[in-house]
């Protein structure tokens, strides 16, 4: 696959970050005992850029995805995606913005068991009334080498074409970012290769991919690495 | 986008279009595990059918019964009052009721006895009734009831079969020889005046010439009980000389009894579809705690709270409707069913009734399902997506 295809993405003029952390902290309260997930975290991710993020379990990346992905909100501090503030919106507007704003990529895949490929990859526009997706999906299917997979279903494809197709599903609604949860954490090495190279892919295509991880390898993918301890990042 | 200013049929439809999806994407939940799906349809289909068939076959039991006595109701047993020392009914009594009647229904005056009833086909024992005008009260199964009665005797059913009667037959009741005019129609029904085991012969017969009773052929039950509030007032002005019988307060009191035990039934079935709604219950709940993570995928990659409300109530109410759909089918079929075991006609289970016992228990039952599909399908999409990821 070359680059030379037409990139939908849109392409940010200015040069406000994908999105920016400011000061964050986030505290969560156990049995009357206060824990500093994150302590002040400030850290801005550029369109197209791969940052991997690793740390020790317990470092306080998951609830750092979980900020960056809008699933979660900081006890205080700032989120912002393309100079928007996002961190008082409302439940709902939340759920909109991770639409609009963010692809997800797990560690399990995630994909519903039931749904071919190209409905998998549909179904976060699923609830979009008057809107039918399925040639983009299987456009980015077709994109990510799947192209003759597109009827089958999770069962019948292998762990790396599973990622695929979340990759996939990750990209239909054209995001701004992509937030990856240990993405090569279920895939043998080769598969774990040829992911990676997708994500690179992504990030040429404008996309900022931000991956958690424990895999050293991801890092040599990653255009810059932060390391997380005890909720504080040390440039990696 | 919804702006504020849409109005509540642009809502409804934006709603409606959010369904389409919803029920789809139910559908596909079901199929994934198609044994749980059956038995739990199958709870909501016993429960369906429980209280479909009970309240079938009571209406049908109620509705067949007013059928069998629904001629009595139009009935007034006139008789003498012996508590006052009325012995008979004279000619001026029938006079009166026959005034009291008018043109609301007709008044047949009855003299009752009983006798040895002789043919060539043998003799039996039976009622003997002397009238004028009987074909008012009675229908004709060969022959002809005559308008005025003459001569001649209408033979019950069972007398001419017993006897061996046809029209034209002899027949010798207490020693004297009638032809036989006409015989009568079997009656299954219960009436006062049960002519299969009677003889009808002329008034002019007996030598009795007091009535024994006058029974009153209304019109139909309100007319009945009018000309009884007549009767009473003209006879029994001055003295209680006549009672008065309305077959219709028998009538009532039968009614009352089946819509209580329409009811009583309907409690009955209401607790089946009860305990298939705990079932529903619980598959949804095991279904959606089994299914957690996946919600939790939907809410991260942008799916509303609503929509996954909408996905998780839809399928708890397919459910009820494929249940329900098959529940009413069977006690649809049940109840025709009926027809070739009981001595039932189809003309009291195809009725608009019935249909109402049969929509009404589909509709009950789709509605368990949805209040049983509630509290999980809202448990589960009001989780935290980050809690829900987690699995």
């Amino acid at each position: 696959m070359t680059q030379e295809q037409t990139q939908t993405h849109p392409v940010v003029e200015d040069n406000a970050p994908a999105i920016e952390l400011q000061d964050v902290v986030k505290t969560y309260n156990t049995g009357g005992e206060t824990i500093d997930a994150l302590a002040g975290v400030d850290l801005a991710i550029e369109a197209g850029e791969f940052l991997a993020i690793v740390g020790p379990s317990g470092s306080g990346k998951s609830t750092l995805l979980n900020i960056l992905g809008l699933l979660d909100v900081p006890t205080s501090g700032a989120v912002r995606i393309h100079d928007r503030d996002v961190t008082t919106l409302s439940e709902r507007e939340r759920t909109t913005a991770r639409k609009e704003s963010i692809g997800f990529v797990f560690q399990d895949f995630h994909l519903l068991p039931s749904l071919t490929a190209t409905e998998n990859v549909c179904v976060p526009t699923m609830f979009d009334t008057g809107r039918d997706a399925t040639g983009r999906a299987e456009q980015l299917l077709t994109r990510v080498g799947l192209g003759d997979r597109l009827t089958h279903t999770p069962d019948e494809l292998s762990g790396g074409q599973q990622q695929r197709v979340a990759i996939a599903r990750a990209l239909i609604n054209e995001p701004t970012i992509v937030l990856a949860d240990e993405p090569t954490g279920n895939l043998d090495q080769d598969t774990g290769h040829t992911i990676l190279d997708e994500f690179r892919r992504v990030c040429d295509a404008g996309v900022s991919v931000i991956a958690v991880t424990h895999d050293e390898v991801v890092t040599t993918y990653a255009d810059r690495t932060i390391e997380l301890i005890d909720g504080v990042i040390h440039r990696g | 986008m919804a702006s504020g200013s849409t109005t509540t049929a642009e809502r409804l439809q934006h709603e409606l279009k959010r369904l389409i999806p919803a029920v789809k994407m139910a559908r596909r939940n079901l199929t994934r595990n198609t044994l749980r799906t059956a038995l739990a349809a199958l709870g909501v289909l016993i429960g369906v059918f429980a209280i479909a068939s009970l309240g079938l076959f009571g209406n049908i039991l109620a509705l067949s019964a007013s059928a069998e006595l629904g001629g009595i109701g139009n009935q007034l047993i006139i008789t003498p009052n012996e508590d006052a020392g009325v012995t008979g009914l004279d000619i001026r009594d029938v006079d009166a009721v026959t005034r009291a009647v008018g043109t609301d229904g007709t008044a047949v005056p009855l003299l009752t006895t009983s006798g040895l009833l002789s043919a060539s086909g043998g003799q039996t024992f039976g009622q003997v009734y002397g009238a004028d005008n009987p074909a008012a009260l009675f229908t004709a199964r060969e022959g002809t009831i005559p308008d005025r009665h003459r001569q001649g005797a209408i033979v019950g059913g069972d007398v001419a079969e017993t006897l061996d009667l046809r029209i034209g037959s002899a027949i010798e009741v207490e020693s004297s020889r009638y032809r036989v005019i006409a015989i009568l129609e079997s009656e299954e029904l219960l009436t006062p005046v049960n002519p299969n085991s009677a003889v009808i012969l002329p008034e002019a017969a007996f030598a009795q010439r007091s009535y024994d009773q006058i029974v009153v052929q209304a019109q139909s039950g309100e007319s009945a009980s009018v000309i009884a509030e007549r009767v009473r007032t003209q006879l029994n002005s001055r003295e209680e000389r006549v009672s008065v019988f309305e077959l219709s307060s028998i009538l009532e009191t039968i009614d009352e009894f089946f819509s209580l035990l329409n009811q009583f039934l309907l409690g009955i079935a209401g607790i089946s579809l009860v305990v298939a709604g705990v079932s529903i219950f619980n598959v949804m709940l095991m279904s959606t705690t089994e299914r957690r993570q996946e919600i939790g995928v939907l809410r991260a990659v942008g799916v509303q709270k609503g929509d996954v409300l909408r996905v998780l109530l839809a399928e708890a109410v397919l459910l009820g409707v494929i249940g329900g759909l098959f529940g009413a089918l069977f006690a649809g079929l049940a109840a025709i069913g009926l027809v070739f075991i009981a001595p039932i006609g189809f003309d009291v289970v195809l009725v608009a009734s019935n249909a109402v016992y049969l929509f009404g228990a589909f509709v009950f039952g789709v509605i368990v399902c949805l209040l049983s599909g509630l509290y999980p399908a809202y448990k589960a999409a009001t989780l935290r997506p980050v809690e829900a990821l987690r699995g």
